[in-house]
């Protein structure tokens, strides 16, 4: 399967309380006016400006390994290549929120409007994450549609730059995924275009293959931590 | 309430356009630019960085007091530099080669000026050398680099190296950060400092001058 797939900035869930705790705000904190203020407009902004969109294709093990193995710079003992080895369907994935909502964000910032580029960036970042959500619940439908029993698996994304899999994976992934028709495109520093884009690939198979113990040598660097509240939710 | 402590309230409070208005009625009343800069506006973000520290108010109200601080600088920078009185301290700040990503670089330059230092902003994929000559014919007290990606952080390591080539080691404190980075990494490449967020950025370089210098 290879599909384009366009959201509606609306399927995007923003909790206040999960954008607020990235930015390292507790939920019970008394916020300022002007900080709520700000918070308003940028969440205004993002519904004015999302053009949420994506592309999904899937992908056999033999050839996403070829993929992972990218340029040979992943962290030799890694939790990917364990999880996706014991996969049910692998897919090669790109969401992005668009150009226009990148472009504000350093408009913003270019105009000294530094708190509201601050929270639109952000909210951005946080719905740029749930987009990944959506491209693997939009997966795991395809794949229950063909097969019933795929209705119990988990679908969970990652990423190259997480998780021992080396930032110059993503050369090997645009390569093969050719994201271009939905706009985004990738530089020789791994940077996509526009910024507000996630890549990676969709792991789908029986929840357990997804749990790992997060004490590989890069996991003492590593500040997201998401991989606890993900094998939580399995 | 008085003049500077007028400036002082509004610079916490974010409102940019009243802190000039109330900076330029200060420089007309004959208030001396350092007198304005002390405490009236260093005076208001010391309030905005101790109630940042307590987490009673969050990095959104310190941008809007840190914006507010420029608008006053723009008005008090010419009059400090014709009476001669010296800066807080200069730094040379930039994302490194081949690195495009630049909102955390954004933020500690905004914070870094907002507490009264100059900030030269070199901007993103900028070339070890260029670090290196920008410091130099500037005469900067610091060098600060962000890297966002695994691949660029060896140019790092580049800047320090041509610094101890170019003597500046020792003399310009180099401090490093972004995403990858770490305490360790930056002790290995030989870096002054690593900092792990904005704020954390301008405590480490407040920390390179002694108070009120």
């Amino acid at each position: 399967m290879r599909s384009i797939v366009d959201f509606a900035p609306d399927d995007v869930i923003l909790d206040r309380a999960a954008i607020l705790g990235s930015q390292g705000i507790p939920g019970d904190a008394d916020l300022t006016d002007n900080f709520e203020r700000i918070y308003s407009e940028a969440i205004d902004l993002y519904q004015e400006l999302a053009q949420p969109a994506g592309i999904v294709s899937g992908i056999t093990i033999s050839r996403f390994e070829e993929v992972f193995r990218g340029e040979g710079r992943n962290e030799p003992a890694n939790p990917v290549e364990d999880i996706f080895r014991r996969s049910g369907y692998l897919a090669l994935f790109a969401v992005t929120l668009g150009a226009v909502l990148s472009s504000r964000v350093t408009e913003l910032f270019n105009n000294g409007d530094y708190a509201s580029g601050y929270m639109l960036d952000s909210v951005s970042s946080f719905a740029a994450d749930k987009l990944t959500d959506l491209a693997a619940a939009y997966l795991k439908l395809e794949l229950t549609d063909k097969d019933p029993a795929a209705s119990s698996w988990r679908v969970l994304g990652y990423s190259p730059g997480y998780c021992g899999w080396h930032i110059s994976g993503q050369k090997k992934l645009f390569e093969v995924l050719r994201p271009d028709e939905t706009g985004i495109t990738l530089n020789e520093s791994c940077l996509m275009s526009p910024i507000k884009t996630v890549s990676g690939v969709l792991i789908a198979g029986p929840g357990e293959i997804h749990e790992f113990v997060n004490s590989y040598p890069f996991c003492d660097t590593c500040r997201a931590k998401s991989c606890i509240g993900r094998m939580r939710n399995l | 309430m008085e003049l500077l402590e007028q400036i002082s309230e509004n610079l916490q409070n974010g409102f940019d356009e009243k802190v000039a208005a109330l900076t330029k009625d200060a420089v007309e009343k004959q208030i001396h630019p350092k007198e304005i800069l002390q405490n009236g506006l260093i005076a208001g973000m010391n309030v905005v960085s101790k109630k940042f520290k307590n987490h009673d108010i969050f990095l959104p109200d310190v941008l809007l007091a840190a914006r507010a601080m420029n608008s006053a600088m723009e008005v008090l920078k010419p009059l400090l530099i014709k009476e001669g009185i010296p800066i807080r301290g200069k730094v040379v700040i930039g994302s490194v080669k081949d690195d495009l990503h630049d909102i955390g670089k954004n933020l500690v330059a905004i914070l870094l000026k907002g507490a009264g230092f100059e900030v030269i902003d070199l901007g993103n994929d900028v070339p070890a050398e260029k670090f290196i000559s920008t410091a130099m014919e500037e005469n900067a007290h610091v060098i600060g680099m962000s890297a966002l990606l695994t691949t660029t952080m060896p140019v790092m390591k580049k800047v320090v190296d041509l610094a101890k080539d170019e003597g500046l080691y020792g003399r310009v404190r180099i401090i490093v950060g972004g995403a990858p980075v770490s305490k360790e990494y930056a002790l290995e490449i030989g870096a002054d400092a690593y900092s792990y967020d904005g704020a954390n950025a301008v405590e480490t370089v407040e920390s390179f001058f002694p108070v009120n210098s």
